[in-house]
């Protein structure tokens, strides 16, 4: 009955639904939909000698949907902040900037394809990844091989880096960051005995490598190791295991939720013990929902609340103001990426790929970014900088101590 | 000591998945579908729940509100798709309980709805008291959580036995042919059976979304990936074997973490469960066929 | 001339069709609707690049190591399939993707959270390619050669039996065929020519985690083979066509990917549960009808 009346219409509506995308012709690439746009001319492919008003294109993908949306989106907001930040300022050696944008969902075939379409589609001058490791690595060589520079905004995994000399990295090495953690429990808090909860991603193996070397070198015992699932709600059965072998402190490595959940069910069962933690708990969003159990948290981070640089407070303002959230650590990273890029183009003075590189690769106390400062680029362009740790105290993120030991921050 | 307190966590997470797998194995018994899109209104529940709490302040009002919209989203997603489907070969209500899945899901996920970050609840217990004693304590959540678990299943089991509609859903649970065939209201049997599933998992979502102190879009993806274990484990289409399959795998799931820890994540154990159940007593454990 | 990125989509498209084309046999012929097909990807991608990674062994080996090994663990994960059937089946292979997914995330020898890297690309006669054409003529080699072969079961006699067992098991036995056997077959030969196509994506990605090979891929395989005609040799490869490339092409695709994937599916539910171009679709009775020849005798499937 019903079938014989709608056959038609239903039919036509999903072949036009099916088929629509085949009738897209080749995309223009705009700035996502969200308030701040870098102007966006329409403008072909350019030739030779750009007029003056003609944009300066630089890639980014970063995953808007799918599991990782969170930190894709904070890398978004953050990095099209930067460019205005820019563009506002006259831009670069003369011409605005223009972020173009791609999701990527985390999939590292969706940023293989997204890294080809910026490098031929686009034509842009250098990419940004501000997406997770997997895509980013999935990316990188097709940057390298086209001999176009690509920085890393905040993807933790070593390999990165090592696959061409036009890859660089923004954000601190995950190994870095747990010797630092490290340091941050034998010598700041000086324990004895660590239980230690890694999340089960790269990020969290390779933070905990780190911190295991570290508390090693310092004598530290570690009384549980426990690998957990990323996403895990349920930390009690774990909780109480850690009660059982009675630690100084606790380093969890965790994203925001994970770790929301691991502090609270700690306060409720009664684990009454130092929690330590890492950027991944460096977002507003741990503390809201965490509530009262995020107090007294100590986090490793790039991120400084208390910074008196310029450039720190005024990212933080101006995000705030912008997108009406605080800032958190992936949006600090993706903003670094941003200035770091523009301070290569402006040192370069021209778009050439070598001489990017050769600017980004010659930086030096570098004071332009939300995070840092960045001190130097070691050979394997990896950024070393001092890392930061940060408290929560009244319900906000405070300085807690620094770390500016050249040999403890740099990538071994 | 921690075996008893593991315990008593068990039976808490146990009222977790209750609720959503006794509205899933209820769709499931009368329409005998797969309904992955369980998930869906298990989060708009939460989300809703969260609204009415954040404008209200009131928990039980947010509960009630959000059981209210999640029942009747859950009997419109019915009625725009398996009511046509009710005669089709069995794949096409699976295939398309599927579609819904993916495509509520995503939506959620979009920015004029919940958007990508996870949102706090902060009901706390509302207002009920912590229970202590020398075995184990029970934070107020906990004690919220079973409250009202016991309690809607109480009122659930009542309306099963004791109503007209609840007894044409039992009739239309053993064979959907014959119960229209004695005049029982089919159309009206399937409303009311989603309405009420679909209402507990909304009820589960408020919970869950309390007891963590967050709410966001994919948050019903792994309870309603664990309901299905559950209802395969308890025998499909069965209260009694919901419950006690629900206790079963939290009993596993805690004990096996608080001795081994974490050999695999939870959801692979379960499903590895699931998959020798499958092979060796598909029918689960008071299922009947 | 065809730049880098519409050659990459080109292979990618290729890569999934074969999956679509895979997941066919076993859901579109042998009636079995999985869940899990992106387990039998990610076990063809992990065998190869282990393959070539640890043991250095060449590509051809890789490959058809990919193929065979994941044809033989297929044949094991097909088990449950003698169990039980429609809805426990499709909860089994769920929960068989998951369980694939964790163990290459737990288990280091898989490389585990930081996965694999460094995968080489193929080389022939000492010449090394990672893209461009020749990787896209492989790619859709192996895509024509998975046709191939779902051609050859459709006429065949493997096919005949698959065709029964889909329709009614308890028929198909009671005239002798063997259902377990070939159930076992279809779930061995669809996952041997995932695992193929898994091979092919590690090798020109040249890095894996295990993050992509989750559960909701599979639900994108299924969609493709669903929303293009199940069971039919045509209706996946359109169907793999159109979800992999629509998303690059159009943004808004790319931004509500997920949204449209479901409302599709459901949509195709409600009026064309064929497909688009199934056997029995408006579109494909008019196509047919248009092109019909004068006189010859047709047998309407």
């Amino acid at each position: 009955m019903r079938k014989s009346l709608f056959h038609p219409l239903a039919v036509i509506t999903i072949v036009l639904l099916g088929l629509v995308p085949l009738a897209g012709c080749g995309p223009t690439p705009t700035a996502a939909p969200i308030p701040t746009e870098a102007p966006a001319p329409t403008s072909p492919p350019t030739e030779a000698a750009p007029a003056v008003e003609e944009p300066i294109k630089i890639g980014f993908f970063s995953p808007t949907t799918g599991f990782a949306a969170a930190d894709g989106t904070s890398a978004l907001n953050a990095a099209q902040l930067a460019v205005k930040f820019i563009n506002d300022a006259g831009g670069v050696n003369g011409q605005p900037l223009e972020l173009v944008y791609y999701d990527d969902a985390a999939k590292p075939d969706q940023a293989a394809s997204i890294a080809r379409k910026l490098i031929e589609q686009d034509q842009v001058v250098a990419g940004i990844s501000g997406s997770y490791s997997g895509a980013t690595r999935a990316a990188a060589p097709v940057f390298q091989e086209a001999g176009i520079p690509m920085i890393s905004a905040y993807a933790i995994h070593p390999e990165i880096t090592a696959t061409g000399d036009k890859i660089f990295r923004v954000g601190t090495l995950a190994a870095v960051q747990g010797r630092v953690g490290g340091e941050l429990v034998g010598v700041v808090l000086g324990a004895k005995k660590v239980a230690i909860l890694t999340i089960d991603n790269d990020f969290g193996v390779s933070l905990t490598e780190g911190f295991k070397s570290r508390a090693g070198e310092l004598g530290v015992e570690i009384v549980m190791e426990e690998k957990y699932p990323l996403g895990e709600t349920e930390f009690r059965p774990i909780i109480g295991k850690i009660k059982e072998v009675a630690p100084d402190v606790v380093y969890a490595t965790a994203y925001y939720n994970e770790a929301a959940n691991l502090v609270s069910q700690a306060k409720d069962e009664g684990l009454d013990v130092q929690i330590v933690g890492q950027e991944g708990y460096d977002s507003p969003k741990f503390i809201e929902l965490a509530g009262e159990a995020s107090e007294g948290v100590v986090i490793t981070t790039d991120l400084n609340r208390d910074s008196e640089r310029p450039m720190t407070k005024l990212f933080l303002e101006q995000y705030k103001a912008e997108y009406g959230e605080d800032a958190d650590m992936v949006g600090a990273s993706a903003f670094d990426a941003v200035q770091v890029l523009a301070y290569a183009l402006k040192t370069a003075g021209s778009t050439d790929p070598g001489a990017i590189t050769t600017a980004i690769s010659g930086l030096e106390d570098f004071e332009d970014c939300a995070s840092g400062p960045f001190w130097y680029y070691t050979e394997e362009r990896e950024v070393v900088r001092p890392v930061s740790s940060q408290i929560v105290r009244d319900g906000a993120f405070h300085l807690y101590h620094e770390f500016t030991d050249e040999e403890l921050v740099t990538a071994k | 000591m921690p075996f008893m307190q593991n315990l008593s966590n068990a039976v808490v997470l146990a009222g977790t998945y209750i609720l959503m797998a006794a509205g899933l194995t209820m769709v499931y018994g009368v329409l005998k579908v797969l309904h992955i899109a369980h998930a869906a209104v298990y989060t708009i529940g939460a989300f809703i729940g969260l609204l009415v709490f954040t404008w209200a302040g009131n928990f039980w009002l947010a509960l009630a509100v959000a059981m209210l919209v999640s029942g009747i989203v859950g009997v419109l997603i019915y009625r725009c798709t398996y009511h046509y489907m009710l005669d089709a070969p069995r794949t096409v209500p699976l295939i398309a309980s599927i579609g819904l899945f993916v495509m509520l899901t995503d939506l959620l996920q979009k920015g004029f709805l919940m958007g990508p970050y996870q949102k706090a609840l902060p009901a706390g217990g509302a207002g009920l008291p912590r229970i202590q004693t020398s075995w184990f304590s029970l934070t107020p959540k906990q004690v919220l959580i079973l409250v009202v678990t016991v309690a809607l299943l109480a009122v659930v089991y009542l309306i099963l036995t004791r109503t007209r509609i609840g007894l044409g859903w039992q009739a239309a649970a053993m064979d959907r042919d014959m119960a229209a065939a004695v005049g029982v209201n089919l159309n009206r049997v399937i409303a009311f059976n989603f309405f009420l599933g679909s209402a507990l998992a909304g009820a589960a979502g408020v919970l869950v979304g309390v007891y963590n102190n967050s709410v966001f879009a994919t948050m019903g993806d792994l309870p309603s990936y664990k309901a299905f274990i559950i209802i395969v484990l308890g025998g499909m289409g069965s209260l009694p074997g919901t419950i006690i399959a629900s206790l079963l795998l939290a009993l596993v799931e805690n004990f096996l973490v608080a001795s081994v820890g974490y050999v695999l994540p939870r959801d692979a154990i379960a499903f590895l469960v699931l998959i020798l159940m499958l092979m060796f007593r598909p029918h689960g454990l008071l299922g009947q066929e | 001339m065809f730049s880098g990125y519409i050659i990459s989509v080109a292979i990618f498209v290729g890569i999934w069709v074969t999956l679509a084309l895979s997941l066919n046999i076993l859901t579109g012929y042998a009636g079995q609707v999985s869940l899990g097909h992106a387990a039998f990807f990610g076990i063809g991608a992990y065998t190869s690049a282990i393959l070539s990674l640890k043991y250095g062994l060449p590509f051809w080996v890789d490959f058809l190591g990919a193929i065979i090994v994941t044809g033989l663990i297929g044949m094991v994960l097909g088990l449950p399939s003698l169990r039980v059937r429609h809805d426990f089946l499709v909860l089994a292979t769920m929960g068989i993707n998951f369980v694939v997914v964790a163990v290459f995330k737990y288990v280091d020898f898989f490389g585990g959270a930081m996965g694999l890297i460094n995968i080489p690309a193929p080389s022939i006669l000492g010449y090394s390619f990672r893209g461009g054409f020749p990787y896209l003529a492989l790619v859709w080699a192996f895509a024509t050669f998975t046709w191939l072969v779902s051609w050859y079961v459709s006429k065949t006699w493997v096919g005949l039996a698959f065709h029964t067992v889909r329709i009614d098991e308890e028929a198909a036995a009671a005239v002798g065929v063997s259902v377990p056997r070939f159930k076992i077959y279809a779930f061995a030969i669809s996952s041997a020519l995932a695992g193929g196509a898994g091979c092919l994506y590690g090798h020109f990605i040249g890095s894996l985690f295990p993050d992509t090979f989750v559960f909701v891929e599979s639900i994108v395989v299924l969609s493709m083979v669903i929303f293009g005609g199940v069971g039919t040799l045509r209706g996946p490869v359109l169907g793999a066509i159109i979800l992999k490339a629509a998303p690059e092409l159009l943004r808004f695709v790319q931004d509500y990917r997920f949204t449209i994937y479901g409302a599709l599916l459901v949509l195709m539910m409600l009026f064309q549960p064929m497909g688009l171009i199934g056997d029995d679709s408006l579109l494909w009775r008019s196509l047919t009808h248009l092109f019909r020849r004068e006189g010859v005798g047709e047998v309407d499937s």
